[in-house]
């Protein structure tokens, strides 16, 4: 039999319709999986997958290069209550709510504010945190300033791509200019060498900036913006993982040992020793 | 022969290294002075390797870690970029209309649309299709739960972190094979057409004349491209990092993020970088200078 032209464009053919029908296998396959609660999949395979991204002291890199910090006892906790493994898997924080959405995680504990443009894409469940923002202010260039002055379009503001002090000082500062950064360091470092007049964090990191440098930066107000706690972020579609993961909060709010934890990490400085800052 | 005059120093020279001193003077003084900055050199040490107490021996720390991961995936990735360039590049050397058109359109999708948009497209659309379809995760998680896996860790590092490490050599791999495939072809190219039609005249099918004549004398034709663009693969391993493979960049990124020295982790991983990238341009300096004397 000879291999003639219209052989080889048949065969073609068949093996693109076979490639294009596969994905839609997976999909399908998927869709099935989905349909089941992400509680069910985690005893299935005994390990539950934890998405979080390094924010000092939520979770950080300790001199061993290990990762501690409060999410990491939150998780501990939660998977030793469940009888299955930990698997903490760390992201860049631009790319963690669609990498919970495509599945390559369970759930997103990593202090992530409860806002509602992010409900709109995951579920949220009851706080366990709660820790406003506030701003910390380059002390030289922004004397004698009230809250309204830094509504001025001289005044800049330099905060993380991505996070809730971005949003936030866009609400409450629109004249105000923003740069914007990947990480929290880098804009500290342009207030810290005066480029901008001042960031938004979340607490404690603003204090702990302002007692190591306490001549150029302070936190000029007290009062903390947007306090409406952080919580675990799941999938949507899944009412037993609601069910599970606020009972588990509640159970550990009443207990005590989420206020505990969360006084170890933020209020206390037992753990500086074990990271270099 | 040639000899080697004397190099003196002429008073121009001088000037131009004094003017360049005073340059770099100038920049070291400014910068320290409005870098509000405290230098926390001795730490950085640490991060590369650690001396455990308990155990007493060396541990490869945060940034070592992710320097044995970038060139992990930097070799695979060049491999398997290195296979699929050489086939795009016969195809679009082929007589066949389709098979040309293909590769052509391939080539052009992959090379004109920037590499953070193509790793995040395939990472967030084709690879957990990928994933899903050959069952990784599962496979990875029992062979991670395994007692002796120290081969596996040797070649793939933490098993767990499988499916995205292969995200990234995948990804990465298509991406460099478009340039390796434009590479190749001018190299099939630039045979004489003599010396093709010699072949045919004596007698040797298609395939014969390819892996005889033609594919031998190409790539050694074009080993200087070749080794220029498997540096350039090194340096954009650091773009997998957006989707938090734990390489190089990566590992920088949280190390920024717990500890805030952030000049110093950077200027780290850049030397670290140059090392690898300046090894591999030493290297394959060698290998042309070996293959110009041979000949």
């Amino acid at each position: 039999m000879k291999l003639t032209r219209r052989m080889m464009t048949a065969t073609l053919g068949l093996a693109l319709a076979t490639g294009l029908a596969l994905p839609a296998v997976a999909q399908d396959a998927r869709a099935d999986l989905s349909k089941t609660s992400v509680i069910e999949q985690i005893k299935e395979a005994g390990v539950i997958k934890i998405g979080l991204s390094v924010f000092v002291p939520w979770s950080m890199r300790d001199k061993k290069g290990e990762l501690i910090g409060f999410e990491l006892d939150v998780g501990r906790k939660l998977a030793a209550d469940m009888g299955v493994d930990v698997e903490f898997i760390p992201t860049a924080w631009d790319g963690i709510i669609p990498a919970l959405v495509s599945g390559k995680f369970d759930v997103i504990i990593s202090g992530m504010s409860v806002t509602p443009v992010r409900n709109l894409t995951v579920n949220f469940s009851d706080p366990y945190a709660y820790s406003g923002l506030t701003i910390l202010a380059n002390t030289a260039m922004t004397q004698g300033m009230a809250l309204e002055d830094y509504n001025k379009p001289e005044v800049t503001f330099a905060a993380r791509r991505g996070a809730t002090p971005a949003t936030v000082i866009q609400q409450l500062f629109p004249e105000a200019t923003l740069l914007l950064f990947d990480e929290d360091g880098a804009s500290t470092q342009e207030v810290l060498n005066g480029n901008a007049h001042a960031t938004m964090m979340s607490e404690p990191s603003p204090s702990m900036e302002a007692r190591n440098n306490p001549e150029t930066v302070s936190v000029p107000f007290d009062e903390t913006f947007l306090a409406t706690g952080e919580a675990f972020a799941y999938r949507k579609g899944d009412p037993d993982a609601s069910n599970f993961f606020n009972n588990w909060i509640s159970v550990n709010w009443k207990n005590g040992w989420l206020k505990e934890r969360n006084d170890y990490w933020f209020k206390g400085t037992e753990w500086a020793d074990q990271v270099d800052q | 022969m040639r000899h080697k005059k004397r190099q003196r120093l002429h008073w121009l020279d001088y000037l131009i290294l004094a003017v360049i001193a005073v340059f770099i003077a100038v920049i070291w003084l400014r910068i320290s002075g409005t870098l509000n900055y405290k230098w926390q050199w001795e730490n950085i040490p640490n991060y590369i390797l650690r001396w455990d107490e308990d155990e007493g021996r060396w541990f490869a720390n945060l940034l070592l870690q992710g320097l044995i991961n970038t060139i992990r995936i930097a070799i695979y990735s060049s491999i398997l970029a290195l296979i699929l360039g050489t086939i795009l590049g016969i195809a679009r050397t082929s007589t066949n209309l389709a098979i040309r058109m293909l590769a052509r359109t391939y080539l052009e999708v992959l090379r004109n649309i920037p590499p953070v948009v193509v790793v995040f497209i395939f990472f967030f659309f084709l690879s957990e299709q990928l994933i899903a379809a050959l069952n990784m995760e599962s496979w990875a998680r029992s062979i991670a739960r395994q007692d002796d896996i120290a081969v596996w860790e040797f070649f793939f590092g933490d098993m767990r972190r499988f499916p995205s490490l292969i995200s990234g050599v995948i990804v990465l791999a298509l991406f460099e094979s478009a340039f390796v495939g434009e590479i190749v072809r001018a190299g099939i190219q630039s045979i004489p057409r003599g010396q093709r039609e010699a072949a045919r005249s004596i007698g040797m099918s298609w395939t014969d004349e390819m892996r005889f004549i033609v594919m031998p004398q190409a790539l050694r034709k074009v080993l200087p491209p070749l080794s220029n663009q498997f540096i350039s693969l090194v340096k954009d391993s650091s773009i997998i990092s957006l989707i938090s493979v734990q390489e190089l960049t990566y590992k920088t990124v949280e190390l920024v993020a717990s500890t805030r020295m952030i000049f110093e982790a950077w200027i780290t991983t850049a030397l670290l970088y140059f090392i690898l990238c300046f090894g591999l341009s030493l290297l394959f300096r060698r290998l042309e200078t070996n293959q110009k004397g041979a000949r």
